[in-house]
This record gives structure tokens, C-alpha cells and sequence, in this order.
């Protein structure tokens, strides 16, 4: 059955002009201003605000579902020594907070928080704030407790360019150190020469152990590698 | 023989004017924020505002013309406030002295258009058109309610109008009067380039319209002269229609009287086109004005 569009008469919508009904207006003046004075009052975000990432290190397989389905392409897996899968590095400068990477995480490594403030200077070290692989929701949890408002979780980043060791001055004051080895999904260079060891380490993978010996890293490095293009192929 | 007594009065009520000028200005933001249920800046915000744009590096300048406008607007406004009879000073008087204060009163928009137009840009160009299309609108309305009023009293000096309110009762007490009182609150509102005819400046519309191109010390003189000017028109209001003052708190009180008034006015209803407001002043505050001329003669 159709049914006949419904129009409402144009006598019922038009107002009639006043000089004297915006005068209505004057009565706002004795309220109190709705205004949030914002360095003296919080706001509470909301409980699912979508903030800052968190990714928990132990779940994280390296799967690049997050790099895959990011439409902003911000996300680029990292691989960090002692770690045998590649991690996401989320890069701010370019994310949308759109968090489909949470929601494709098929281990659930990868959350959000709901912090969202962030400001730096402009110079070039300031900037290296923006690009970082997430720390453990656990951490960003405390910090949120302990300060409250919903700041990034990390005042500064310094980035070694040498060494390529990274380090994060946590805002409580701690640190946190860690080694980037190299981007994409393919396992870097510098672990690659040693194909020697390579049937030792595919007849004893070990994956409880996080914090092994320089010695023993290279050595799991080309498993991965043989895994990592068929995985790349099922995907596209 | 220099009049040292004078010059300091000079030189005090220009302190005085110039600050309380930019407390009107703080009052006025902050008014009007709170009709639209904001906060609003502190009231001294002018005054920071101007020591920011003095304090600025560079200003760009396009020629004497230009530099000449704000400085002439300026100058005229002060002119204006030394004739009008602050309390008990009144610095410099004639034998028509209401005469003077009304059209140096109008001085400083001419100042601010020579300025304006020596600068070149398009956007200057329409609000000085603009502005000169108002002030030739506004001026009959305006004409119609000095002349009533001068008709009333018989006098064309201010010190005197003054004198005889104090005697018979304010202005606003005589229903012709009051009737001029509504005109020129109309005119008033053109004058101090508040909302229902803020067509000169237009701000969102035609960017800053004469201003566009001042910054820096140019704009922190522009401030100046509109804090002088606002003192200056408010005081000339409360002389005309409300009795004058004697002494400056009294004064104080009565203007921002007034003041809130034009503040209210400019914070409900929204900007007329220009062809909009030539039309309203040649029709409704010229029909009043005639009326009210026709009734005190």
C-alpha cells in the first residue's frame, strides 16, 4: 500500500516576526553560564572513549590484521629484540582513532584507553611521541589512577638512531627500554645472517621465553621468516 | 601664562576616559557573553588586548595616509570628550558647543575610512562604503533629535542643558523628549557600531571590513580611539537625556546605564543589510524624530 507523503501546512511552521519576543533573550544574563572551566573542572570521557592504543606484548602474534585493515595505513609492525613476532607501531600523526585495529585484533593484544590528550612542541624530538608501539593496558590503567587526567601515558620518547634503541620516560618516572630491530613483516637484516641454527631453533621453538640472549635471537628469526610470506599471501 | 590647571584636567580625564573607555569594553564582551551563557573574558580583556598589539613587532603601513587615518580618529575623539562636560569639568566650551560634540562625534569614522581606503583592499573598500551610507542614513534621525532637544531647553550649550535638568527634571522626563531619547538610542546604537547596525565592521561577513588591513600598533590605536569614543558617546548620552552629573560616579552609573541598554540591543537582534538600515532609519526614528520636533515647538 502507498501511502501519500505527508506535508505539514506552511501555516503551522511559519512564526510570525516580533520586536518584542527577542527581548526573551535578556533572561540568560542572571543564569550561571553552562561554560566548563576547564583547567579548574574535569570532564569524565566516556567509559569507551577511543583513546590511545594499548597492546599486550605477551598476546600479540604479529599477525598485521591491524596493519591490514588501518584505513589511515598508520600502523607499521616493528620487530623488537627478544620478541618473536612483529608488533604494531602506531604512528598518531596519521591514526583517526577509528580503532577498527581493536576490533580485527583477533587475540585481543591490541586495546585503547581512554586518554586522548597530547601536545608536544614542535621540535623534531618532541615529535617522536607521536609514533610509538603501545605499552601494556595494565601500566596504562595505574598511570590513569594515579593521575587522572587523561594525559598520553609517556612524556617522552628518545630514539637512538645508532643503537636503535628506544626508550620511554614513562610519566611516574620510570623507564622503559626496549630494542627496534626493524619494520615490515619480513624479519629484519641484521637477524638473518646465521642460517646455520636454523634446525635447532624449528625443532625447539620457545615461545614462553621473552628476554633471551643475543645469541639465541637470530637463531629463531628465519623460522619466522618462511612463515611470515605465506601468511602475507593468504591475507591478499 | 600656560594653564598648567588645564592641561592636567586635560591630561587626567583623558587617563580616566581612555581606562574607563576600556572597562566599557570589558563590560560590554562580557555582557554579552553572559546573555549567550558563557563566562566570558575578565573585564580588564581590552586592555590587554591593546598592550598585546602595541607590544607587536612589525606593523605593516601603506603610506602616510594610512598611518594619518587612525591618528586623525583618534585626535577627534579626544576633541570630542574635552568639549563634553565630564562632572563638574568641562575643559573647552562655546556658545554651541552641542553642535561641536555631535559632529566630532562623527569625525573619527571619517578618520578611520581615509585610512581605510588608502589601503587598497577590496574588503576595506565595501565597509567604508558601508560606513558612509550609514552615517548619511543616521545623521536625519540624529538631526531631528538634537533639534528637538534644543528646542525644548533653548540652549545650545551643553553646560546649560546640564543646568536646567538639574533644574526642571531630566530630559527624559518630557514625553517629547522621550520620544527623542528612543531616536537617538537608535542612532546610538549605529554610532558605537553595536549589532543591529554593525554593517560598517560586519565581522564573518566582510571580514573586518575598514579594519581589515590594521594591525599592530595601527589596530592598538584603534582600540584606544574606540574606547575614547565609547566613553566620549555615553557621556554625551547621559548629558543629553539623563541630567548630566555631578560628580564622576554618578556619571559612571548613568553610562553604563546606557551602555547596557545599547549592550542588550546589540545582543538579541541580528545585523541588518546596509539597504535594510538605510531604509529603517529614513522610515521609523525620522517619522519619531518628526514627532517629537512638531511636539516641543
Amino acid at each position: 500500500m502507498k501511502m501519500p507523503a505527508r506535508v505539514v501546512g506552511e501555516e503551522k511552521v511559519k512564526l510570525k516576526k516580533s520586536f518584542i519576543k527577542p527581548w526573551m533573550g535578556i533572561k540568560y544574563l542572571f543564569k550561571k553560564p553552562v561554560t566548563i572551566k576547564i583547567p579548574f573542572e574535569k570532564i569524565e570521557p566516556a567509559p569507551k572513549y577511543r583513546g590511545f592504543h594499548t597492546l599486550d606484548w605477551k598476546k600479540c602474534i604479529g599477525c598485521n590484521f591491524c596493519g591490514q585493515i588501518c584505513p589511515a595505513r598508520a600502523i607499521e609492525m616493528t620487530w623488537i629484540e627478544g620478541e618473536k613476532r612483529p608488533h604494531p607501531k602506531v604512528d598518531y600523526g596519521r591514526c583517526t582513532f577509528c580503532q577498527f585495529c581493536v576490533d580485527v585484533c583477533p587475540t585481543g593484544a591490541l586495546g585503547f584507553s581512554e586518554n586522548f590528550y597530547l601536545t608536544t612542541g614542535g621540535l623534531e624530538e618532541d615529535l617522536e611521541l607521536y609514533d610509538w608501539v603501545p605499552i601494556d593496558p595494565q601500566k596504562v590503567r595505574e598511570l590513569n589512577e594515579r593521575f587522572g587526567d587523561y594525559r598520553f601515558p609517556v612524556e617522552r620518547i628518545k630514539f637512538n638512531r645508532e643503537t636503535r634503541e628506544v626508550t620511554y620516560y614513562l610519566r611516574d618516572g620510570t623507564e622503559f627500554k626496549f630494542k627496534i630491530l626493524g619494520y615490515g613483516l619480513k624479519p629484519p637484516a641484521a637477524a638473518k645472517p646465521k642460517p646455520a641454527a636454523k634446525p635447532a631453533a624449528k625443532t625447539a621453538p620457545k615461545p614462553a621465553e621473552k628476554k633471551e640472549a643475543k645469541t639465541e635471537k637470530p637463531a629463531e628469526k628465519p623460522t619466522e621468516k618462511k612463515e611470515e610470506p605465506k601468511a602475507e599471501e593468504k591475507k591478499e | 601664562m600656560v594653564a598648567w590647571k588645564l592641561i592636567l584636567e586635560a591630561i587626567g580625564i583623558l587617563i580616566y576616559a581612555t581606562l574607563m573607555g576600556f572597562i566599557f569594553m570589558g563590560i560590554e564582551r562580557k555582557a554579552m557573553a553572559r546573555i549567550q551563557r558563557r563566562v566570558g573574558p575578565p573585564i580588564y580583556q581590552p586592555l590587554i588586548d591593546t598592550l598585546k598589539l602595541l607590544g607587536k613587532k612589525e606593523s605593516v603601513s601603506h603610506g602616510f595616509i594610512y598611518d594619518f587615518g587612525p591618528v586623525f580618529a583618534l585626535g577627534a575623539s579626544i576633541a570630542a570628550l574635552l568639549f563634553i562636560p565630564i562632572a563638574n569639568f568641562q575643559l573647552f566650551s562655546s556658545s554651541a558647543d552641542l553642535i561641536v560634540v555631535a559632529y566630532l562625534l562623527e569625525v573619527p569614522m571619517l578618520g578611520i575610512m581615509l585610512g581605510a581606503m588608502s589601503s587598497g583592499n577590496p574588503y576595506s573598500a565595501l565597509g567604508v562604503q558601508r560606513g558612509l551610507l550609514t552615517m548619511v542614513a543616521m545623521q536625519l534621525p540624529y538631526g531631528l533629535a538634537i533639534i528637538a532637544l534644543v528646542q525644548h531647553w533653548g540652549t545650545f550649550k551643553l553646560s546649560e542643558i546640564v543646568a536646567l535638568q538639574q533644574l526642571h527634571g531630566w530630559s527624559i522626563l518630557v514625553p517629547a523628549l522621550l520620544i527623542a531619547m528612543i531616536v537617538f538610542d537608535i542612532v546610538f546604537q549605529a554610532m558605537l557600531g553595536l549589532e543591529p547596525f554593525d554593517i560598517i565592521t560586519a565581522p564573518a561577513e566582510i571580514s573586518m571590513g575598514p579594519m581589515v588591513e590594521y594591525g599592530g600598533k595601527h589596530a592598538a590605536l584603534l582600540f584606544t580611539q574606540h574606547a575614547v569614543q565609547l566613553f566620549a558617546e555615553t557621556a554625551f548620552f547621559a548629558v543629553l537625556f539623563l541630567g548630566g552629573a555631578s560628580n564622576l560616579l554618578e556619571l559612571l552609573i548613568k553610562q553604563i546605564a546606557v551602555l547596557f541598554i545599547a549592550i542588550f540591543v546589540a545582543s538579541i537582534y541580528p545585523r541588518f543589510t546596509i539597504d535594510q538600515a538605510a531604509k529603517f532609519f529614513w522610515k521609523w526614528p525620522t517619522i519619531l524624530g518628526i514627532i517629537a520636533v512638531l511636539l516641543t515647538m
